[in-house]
């Protein structure tokens, strides 16, 4: 029952904290608004005459959507981390004895939901104003969705770990946006590429878009495209989660968790 | 005699960095019974957080060993975090867009308690650190001290019996200072917590504990009671007040044979200070004195405070 106190703790400082910025969250969701409807109408534009490209229009609907999660995702852990430590707070983090493992899984989860329902927010935004609407087929959706995010959340975890050492990973954090643009965009390729699927994310964005755009459901899909999802997720956790812990007793050793 | 509740063996840390090694802590050992109240002085660098880091388990120590209430702090850091919480220098310890409420509520779900077996003991709390009329106000918007009772106030909550207070006075103003003081010392006489308290304020640590541990350069160069100190010091602490000035003879011919004499000149007033550790070496003083036919008004013990055995400690002025 303790680990669930915490984690309901943690979960409602977390809600608070975003409510608590009211004009950050608007100017978030305002700016990834203003992005989307570039790119989609200036795709539309570009390419509008060109047979098919309505294909092409559902994909930038979806890869947009499924770059925001990823980025949520990725961003959490590593700025809150930033944060924490600028803040002070982390140290008391560190002094919980249910652990921190417990407290950044309780982390992930409380942002995890936020960012759910953010995203399926916006998702169902982005649908309306160009009026493309995809295959919302929410229980395929949101499992494959939360398994594919897991794996981004290691990369999380080692940037997190890196700030906590390095400090100023801005640089990095910038160049991992467009990595992960890059990924996303990769999924569309497996075909001609099929070892991409070994990369973050892309077996994931692509398992989602077979539900998004071809409709398929999750039940229908083959055990064996789960379970390779599951098994490359935990694998990009699992070493992210490695770097951090090694990283994390580097700052241990030179006193660096409350320093920023 | 309670028993003791924290143990800190050969404690060693030392910082590596491409410009080399830091030893911070060297050696230190100590432990500090239940309910007692301890206070960690010593000069900036000392190695004071240090210790209370390697303490609450957010610093790796080099070697050496500590055990919390029975928990070893090195190989079961969490089993240690059940006794023991800290409030650390320089840090805000609170959440700044949370209520005084919403901080209460976090850390002792942070600590695995539940809201309901926390409530009460949070109205005490707002109520002991005078934060009723603030409860709903966000930490950013309350005075620094408040944020610092508020501080306190968070690792009260987690209801550990070990308290380590770093630097808990630190830039707060005369009033919030002598409050928080008052709320520590009631704790104190309470017999409510073990404390350990590091502080550059004398006052706090005289005010409030009973035993004091100076470290200087990372070693501990004094353990021991406060009133033993300052027995201690008044028992070979002596002042002579005269009229007139000394010669330079006089002065060459004292710090010639006293090494720990002050000579302070005040307009046509002297005043000499020194530790004899024989009684007897008075009067090889008055002799000095008598030479000049200096008009010597009086000689009596000294009554030093913290803040002066302190100073004489960590400048090596006391063997």
């Amino acid at each position: 029952m303790r680990y669930l106190y915490l984690l309901r703790a943690m979960m409602k400082k977390n809600f608070l904290i975003i409510w608590r910025y009211p004009f950050n969250l608007t100017a978030g969701i305002i700016s990834i608004m203003m992005i989307f409807l570039v790119i989609f109408y200036g795709a539309k534009f570009i390419g509008g005459s060109t047979p098919n490209f309505g294909n092409t229009l559902e994909s930038i609907v979806m890869g947009f959507m499924l770059w925001t999660f990823i980025i949520f995702a990725f961003s959490d852990l590593t700025w809150d981390f930033i944060n924490e430590a600028q803040q002070g707070t982390l140290e008391q983090l560190y002094m919980s004895p249910l652990g921190f493992g417990w407290v950044s899984f309780s982390y992930i989860l409380s942002f995890l939901v936020i960012n759910l329902i953010l995203t399926l927010g916006l998702f169902m935004l982005m649908m309306a104003l160009t009026g493309k609407w995809l295959h919302l087929d929410f229980f395929s959706l949101i499992p494959l969705m939360l398994l594919t995010v897991w794996g981004v959340y290691g990369f999380g975890f080692a940037m997190g770990g890196l700030a906590l050492v390095f400090k100023q990973v801005q640089a990095v954090f910038q160049i991992f946006q467009f990595v992960w643009v890059a990924l996303v965009i990769a999924a569309s390729a497996l075909e001609t590429f099929p070892w991409a699927k070994f990369l973050p994310v892309t077996w994931g964005v692509h398992l989602i878009g077979r539900v998004l755009i071809g409709g398929q459901s999750l039940s229908a899909m083959p055990i064996a495209d789960v379970v390779f999802l599951v098994l490359i997720s935990a694998v990009y956790f699992l070493m992210g989660y490695v770097i951090f812990k090694r990283l994390e007793r580097v700052a241990r050793d030179r006193g660096l968790l409350g320093h920023y | 005699m309670s028993e003791p509740v924290l143990h800190v063996k050969n404690l060693r840390k030392v910082y590596r960095s491409r410009r080399g090694e830091t030893v911070a802590v060297e050696g230190v050992s100590f432990s500090v019974n239940r309910n007692e109240v301890v206070g960690l002085l010593g000069p900036n660098g000392a190695g004071k957080t240090t210790i209370i880091k390697s303490i609450c388990t957010i610093l790796r120590p080099t070697s050496g060993e500590i055990w919390v209430d029975g928990a070893d702090a090195m190989k079961n850091p969490r089993a240690a975090l059940e006794k023991v919480t800290a409030v650390l220098e320089g840090n805000r310890n609170v959440y700044w867009r949370l209520t005084v409420r919403d901080n209460l509520e976090f850390f002792a779900g942070l600590q695995g308690q539940s809201l309901r077996s926390v409530k009460t003991y949070i109205d005490e709390l707002i109520e002991l650190f005078d934060l009723k009329e603030k409860v709903n106000e966000q930490a950013r918007a309350l005075s620094r001290g408040m944020q610092q009772k508020l501080a306190v106030a968070c690792a009260l909550v987690k209801r550990t019996p070990i308290l380590l207070l770093d630097e808990p006075t630190l830039g707060l103003d005369v009033e919030t200072s002598y409050e928080l003081r008052w709320i520590l010392k009631r704790m104190a006489e309470q017999g409510q917590r073990t404390i350990l308290l590091s502080s550059h304020d004398m006052n706090v640590v005289q005010d409030i504990c009973e035993r004091v541990i100076i470290i200087n350069h990372g070693k501990i160069v004094v353990d021991d009671q406060i009133e033993n100190l300052r027995k201690l010091f008044t028992a070979s602490a002596y002042r002579f007040e005269m009229e007139g000035h000394l010669t330079q003879h006089q002065e060459r011919k004292l710090k010639e044979q006293f090494d720990l004499i002050r000579i302070n000149t005040d307009g046509s007033r002297t005043v000499i200070e020194a530790e004899l550790l024989d009684s007897q070496r008075v009067y090889e003083i008055i002799d000095v004195l008598r030479e000049n036919g200096c008009q010597l008004e009086s000689v009596g013990k000294q009554y030093p405070d913290l803040e002066e055995i302190f100073l004489r400690i960590v400048k090596g002025e006391k063997q």
